[in-house]
């Protein structure tokens, strides 16, 4: 919900207005990239970092169960 | 006598990465590198992403090939026994092309590499799962830089995934005309309303089509006043990515045949013997493949691939075929392969002087066609002559399994009961007449006494007398 919340205030404040123009495939792409990353990246680091944690204490467990 | 030379032949569709092309002898596929990739090459060797990526069976394996000396190199590649097109996937086979590629660019990354392109005809399907082909897709990856295949990415794979999943099965054939993708601003108007309730598909699709016109135009010194997209950011996006489509499902529509071997107008002894008459024709005929037309989920085509025969089951119906597909992940079958293909309009060749992507008949011809309770479709409800069916069939294949299936069934009669009948040749001797002008009939059966279907295996002639 915090994303969402988070890409419709950037949506709605930050960019620019819709320009009459072909498609064009790198700036919009980029710009898609960084705030989605922004959004996202975050919880991703957190996400790997609790899978490390998670991993370290199963390791944990299994060596004192081996003992 | 000296042995002649064979010109080697180069894939039309391989030219537009500079970084080489692919090219054909005559009984193996290489791919030339070019100078100037020489520098990613090493990297993808040296890395070890290439040795990690053919041992997970997620590339097409090659080796170098160092009697051919003149280029930076030569690598000779695996054969893929059939080349597909994304617009004849079903929905898992898509599903799975696409989670394959955002696997790659995951452990490309991990090996300070990236991939520079996400097309979805860099995937192809051997052994029946999906692999990526383009050996030259990866470049180094550059600190804090974008996914440069991102925007190719959602139009070749999220897009049509989508619009299956939310809006209908059938919109995987826009891939046919948006070669390059589905427009993202075209997904965006074709989703529903709900859609922009959810953070992936908004940010992804609608944001992203947005963004794309919004910036159009703006060159590059923008960029220069953005951040830049780090490692991690990207990761994130490619896990966000992943997550949206691993949790997609396609429409649940019930299509015309899907349910097609619950109401078969055999019965279960009867079933079982046109099992054993197909199979011992298949046997007679010993192709090296097999074309199924029509093939529904791939019930006959399975006594094909069960000998090991390569075989291709093709249908009009995207839920047989996807059906059918996940059978194959399922029981880990690897000689057959479910596509859809509607007859009627069997694919074209398509894109850059036509020759971009095959026909489905430059794809041939196989050894061996089935044609199984297929007729009656054709005949009737597309009102094609016999003279045009054994055409096309001698076109496509060398041997040819066929079902005749008489006015008199039940299947015909429900064909016929909503249309004025004006198929007064649709019998079994003209049937025959005419298909003897193309093919000489090597066996006849009927699948139990009395039954006025009749299954022939039939040998294209060597010369053809079409005044008969």
């Amino acid at each position: 919900m915090f994303e969402l919340i988070f890409l419709a205030i950037i949506y709605l404040f930050v960019l620019a207005k819709p320009a009459q123009a072909y498609l064009d495939p790198g700036i919009g792409s980029y710009i898609t990239q960084l705030i989605i990353g922004f959004s996202v990246g975050g919880g991703y680091l957190i996400k790997v970092y609790f899978k490390q944690i998670a991993s370290f204490f199963k390791d944990l467990m299994k060596k004192n169960k081996q003992k | 006598m000296p042995q002649k030379k064979t010109i080697p032949i180069k894939e039309p569709s391989s030219f537009r990465d500079p970084s080489g092309y692919v090219f054909y002898s005559k009984y193996n596929v290489y791919r030339k590198i070019n100078e100037q990739y020489k520098d990613n090459y090493v990297e993808f060797i040296k890395s070890g992403l290439s040795k990690i990526l053919i041992e997970g069976k997620l590339l097409l394996s090659f080796t170098e090939d160092n009697e051919m000396n003149y280029g930076y190199k030569y690598l000779k590649v695996a054969k893929i026994p059939f080349i597909s097109y994304p617009y004849e996937w079903s929905f898992s086979q898509l599903k799975d092309a696409a989670l394959l590629t955002l696997k790659i660019q995951r452990m490309s990354l991990e090996h300070n590499m990236s991939l520079k392109d996400a097309s979805a005809y860099n995937i192809q399907f051997l052994n029946g799962r999906p692999l990526l082909i383009d050996l030259l897709s990866f470049e180094k990856y550059k600190n804090n830089s974008p996914w440069i295949a991102y925007q190719q990415f959602c139009q070749h794979f999220l897009g049509p995934l989508l619009l299956q999943s939310k809006t209908d099965l059938r919109l995987n054939q826009l891939s046919k005309i948006f070669l390059d993708g589905i427009p993202l601003d075209l997904v965006s108007k074709l989703l529903p309303k709900s859609s922009f309730l959810n953070f992936s598909i908004l940010s992804h699709i609608h944001f992203h089509a947005k963004n794309q016109k919004a910036y159009a135009g703006k060159g590059d010194k923008k960029l220069k006043l953005v951040p830049k997209i780090s490692k991690t950011m990207q990761l994130g996006i490619l896990d966000n990515l992943s997550k949206l489509i691993s949790n997609l499902n396609h429409v649940n529509a019930k299509t015309e045949w899907g349910d097609y071997y619950t109401f078969t107008n055999y019965s279960e002894s009867a079933f079982k013997m046109k099992k054993s008459i197909i199979k011992k024709m298949i046997e007679t005929a010993n192709p090296k493949n097999v074309w199924d037309l029509g093939g529904n989920t791939g019930e006959f085509s399975r006594l094909a691939s069960d000998m090991s025969i390569s075989t291709v089951c093709f249908d009009i119906d995207p839920l047989a075929v996807e059906y059918n597909y996940l059978n194959v992940k399922k029981n880990n079958e690897k000689h057959i392969f479910p596509l859809i293909m509607d007859l009627t309009n069997p694919t074209p060749s398509l894109g850059w002087n036509f020759k971009e992507r095959k026909s489905l008949l430059e794809r041939g011809p196989s050894d061996l066609i089935m044609a199984l309770a297929l007729i009656h479709h054709l005949s009737i409800s597309n009102n094609v002559p016999f003279e045009e069916l054994a055409k096309f069939f001698v076109d496509l294949g060398k041997y040819l399994i066929i079902e005749f299936v008489p006015k008199t069934d039940s299947k015909v009669k429900i064909l016929l009961s909503s249309r004025e009948d004006i198929f007064p040749d649709y019998d079994e001797e003209t049937f025959e007449k005419v298909f003897l002008k193309y093919f000489d009939i090597l066996e006849k059966k009927s699948v139990k006494k009395g039954s006025l279907r009749k299954i022939y295996l039939m040998k294209k002639k060597s010369k053809i007398n079409e005044k008969i």
